[in-house]
């Protein structure tokens, strides 16, 4: 069973449904990110499982208890909040004390977790100084330690690291994920940086507009996705909309797409092939490569991006992202008549979402 | 960290202040000090009607100022009315303002309309309207509806200080945090809201502490006689004896200024956080 249990969870504001119908079940001790863009409803559900905003159907189950009428100071439930929240008035050693001082911990046992989680945190000596004496990354990593002093039974992160500066960022989000590893803490993670999420998560939940579009391993929602949402939202895929014709093809406004997975679809059904940059070769010269799709393009852009460098190819008035290494690529310059080619197996066909 | 966002301290640049700035400031500060300044002359002048300076100087006035029977009383009552009211006005003000900054947010801009009305109410009108109204036992003309109608009237004073101090710090996160760690709202209030906004509460406090312990108009259209505060016994002297009545007020802001410092220093030493956190800001 599932640790913690989200049944048709509803939330609407002023007849709009904000989340809508929301069902999820978390493994204990797994780290479980919700990405969407903003307003998709991943804080909303958030702040539902942590009891400051009100279910209007639906429930919350937490190791088999119903909790969804709990208040949230008695949910046992901790959360480290964007802003980080730490109490300016107090130090950071009372900052973490302070949920073992609301369980009524004695003193001295107080003392040994207030130490132990600052050593988690890498702060053992920041103990007396007040919040606004640390830097952002320095009062986050203060919140996650008093979020954990408590032993909550799961751990909320609320965009933890939007305010920080990217470097900052990437090491936070490592000791996070390294953290919650050791302590085994079942955790809900809310980001709107895909990196991020595909970076620490078991699972990753995709939202868009209070509805989920995908859940699955950060390789699952990366290499197949489930919707045209998922797919444009992850990652960069280029899109080509087309009408699906016998079993194998795509027919285009210029071209016809070779693709692989179009069994499902009914002849003449409108669909949009999405093609990963990384999967596209590009040749200078008119390749031979039977079963492939070999297009005609010409290079438009060029940007430099350390490992990889991305050409913006011009198909026939289309802009195509394909991403070349220097190691496998001849020299191609601007404006030069290229090849680009791909394997069927790289063409994901996918029903037109028509609000993507 | 590599970029410790170290708390940055405007340091004001020195320039020299020209020629009429410091006539200005000069100017000021005399008509300010002029009126003060010349209370304190005259509670401890022998005479001062015939020259620029007093001919000579005395304690006498202070002397017989102590000495009046109704001193103690009156300067005990104008203590209590003012105890009284920081007392109402805070466990009116701060909550009501704690829940328009995280619950009733809608509720705002009201509160900040009705918070000028005092303002606007002439205090005469203000007195006797509340005579009329509550003109029923134990409430008729009693020390409770002074208190009561001087809440009223000093509310803006204890309101601003506070909606800014809770505008300052991000109330409702602030109150998440706390429940996620267990915290009910009592605590919340109590450990985290009240100390944050402790600058802003001991502010108001002694701008309301001011306000009524010099306040005339209410007291004597309400209580009158009944119940004497010190600011009504100065005027009466003011008809007796102009000297004595300049002691009174000597008597008056000493008080005033020790009672601000007082109030400080308890808010201060209450919280070892509060310099921590004015300094901070």
């Amino acid at each position: 069973m599932a640790y913690l249990d989200l049944k048709n969870v509803t939330k609407s504001y002023s007849g709009v449904d904000v989340v809508h119908d929301f069902n999820l079940e978390i493994d204990k001790g797994s780290l479980v990110s919700f990405l969407g863009p903003s307003g998709c409803g991943k804080t909303t559900t958030l702040r539902m499982i942590a009891g400051f905003t009100k279910l209007d159907e639906g429930t919350i189950l937490l190791d088999g208890e119903d909790i969804t009428a709990v208040s949230p100071n008695c949910r046992d439930i901790g959360m480290v909040f964007q802003a980080y929240a730490l109490f300016p008035n107090m130090t950071v050693r009372r900052n973490i004390a302070f949920g073992l001082l609301m369980k009524k911990m004695p003193k001295k046992e107080s003392e040994k977790r207030v130490a132990h989680v600052l050593e988690m945190v890498r702060l053992q000596d920041a103990a007396e100084r007040y919040p606004h004496q640390l830097s952002g990354g320095q009062q986050q990593r203060i919140a996650l330690a008093r979020a954990l002093a408590v032993q909550p039974r799961v751990l909320l992160l609320d965009e933890p690291l939007s305010a920080l500066d990217a470097e900052v960022r990437v090491v936070l989000r490592g000791e996070i994920r390294r953290i919650q590893s050791e302590l085994a803490i079942t955790t809900v993670y809310v980001t709107h940086d895909q990196e991020e999420a595909l970076s620490i998560s078991d699972k990753v939940v995709v939202m868009n507009r209070g509805v989920i579009e995908q859940i699955g391993t950060p390789e699952e929602i990366y290499r197949t996705p489930q919707t045209h949402f998922v797919a444009t939202f992850i990652g960069t895929a280029n899109q080509f909309f087309g009408k699906v014709s016998g079993g194998d093809a795509v027919i285009c406004d210029h071209f016809t797409l070779l693709a692989d997975d179009v069994k499902d679809f009914t002849d003449g059904q409108r669909v949009v092939v999405l093609v990963r940059p990384e999967t596209i070769h590009v040749e200078p010269d008119q390749p031979k490569h039977d079963g492939w799709n070999i297009i005609p393009g010409e290079v438009e852009t060029i940007t430099f991006h350390g490992a990889v460098t991305r050409l913006g190819v011009n198909l026939h008035g289309q802009r195509v992202a394909a991403d070349i290494t220097v190691a496998n690529t001849k020299p191609i310059s601007l404006n030069q008549k290229i090849w680009l080619l791909f394997p069927p197996a790289a063409c994901q066909v996918m029903a037109v979402d028509e609000r993507s | 960290m590599k970029n410790p966002q170290k708390p940055l301290r405007e340091t004001n640049k020195k320039v020299r202040p020209a020629g009429w700035q410091i006539v200005a400031v000069a100017l000021f500060l005399f008509y300010m000090l002029l009126p003060i300044v010349s209370t304190y002359i005259f509670s401890v002048a022998t005479r001062w009607d015939r020259t620029i300076l007093p001919e000579g100087y005395t304690l006498e006035f202070y002397i017989r100022a102590f000495q009046t029977s109704y001193f103690i009383i009156t300067l005990r009552n104008s203590l209590i009315l003012s105890a009284a009211t920081i007392l109402v006005s805070l466990i009116v003000i701060v909550p009501t303002v704690y829940w328009v900054h995280t619950r009733l947010t809608g509720f705002k801009p009201l509160l900040d309309v009705l918070m000028i009305l005092p303002f606007g109410i002439p205090t005469v009108v203000l007195a006797l309207a509340l005579v009329q109204v509550y003109n029923v036992p134990p409430l008729a003309r009693s020390p409770i509806l002074l208190i009561g109608a001087v809440v009223v009237y000093s509310m803006p004073f204890m309101y601003r200080p506070v909606s800014n101090a809770m505008q300052a710090i991000d109330a409702l996160t602030l109150t998440e945090a706390g429940q996620s760690l267990g915290a009910n709202v009592f605590q919340v209030l109590s450990k985290i809201i009240i100390p944050n906004i402790l600058p802003g509460i001991l502010s108001g406090s002694l701008l309301v502490f001011s306000t009524v312990f010099a306040e005339y108009t209410l007291t004597s259209l309400i209580v009158g006689a009944k119940f004497k505060t010190f600011p009504l016994l100065l005027v009466e002297y003011t008809r007796i004896n102009g000297n004595i009545a300049a002691a009174f007020s000597v008597v008056s802001f000493t008080i005033a200024w020790l009672v601000s410092i007082l109030i400080l220093w308890v808010g201060t030493k209450g919280q070892n956080g509060a310099t921590e956190t004015i300094q901070a800001r």
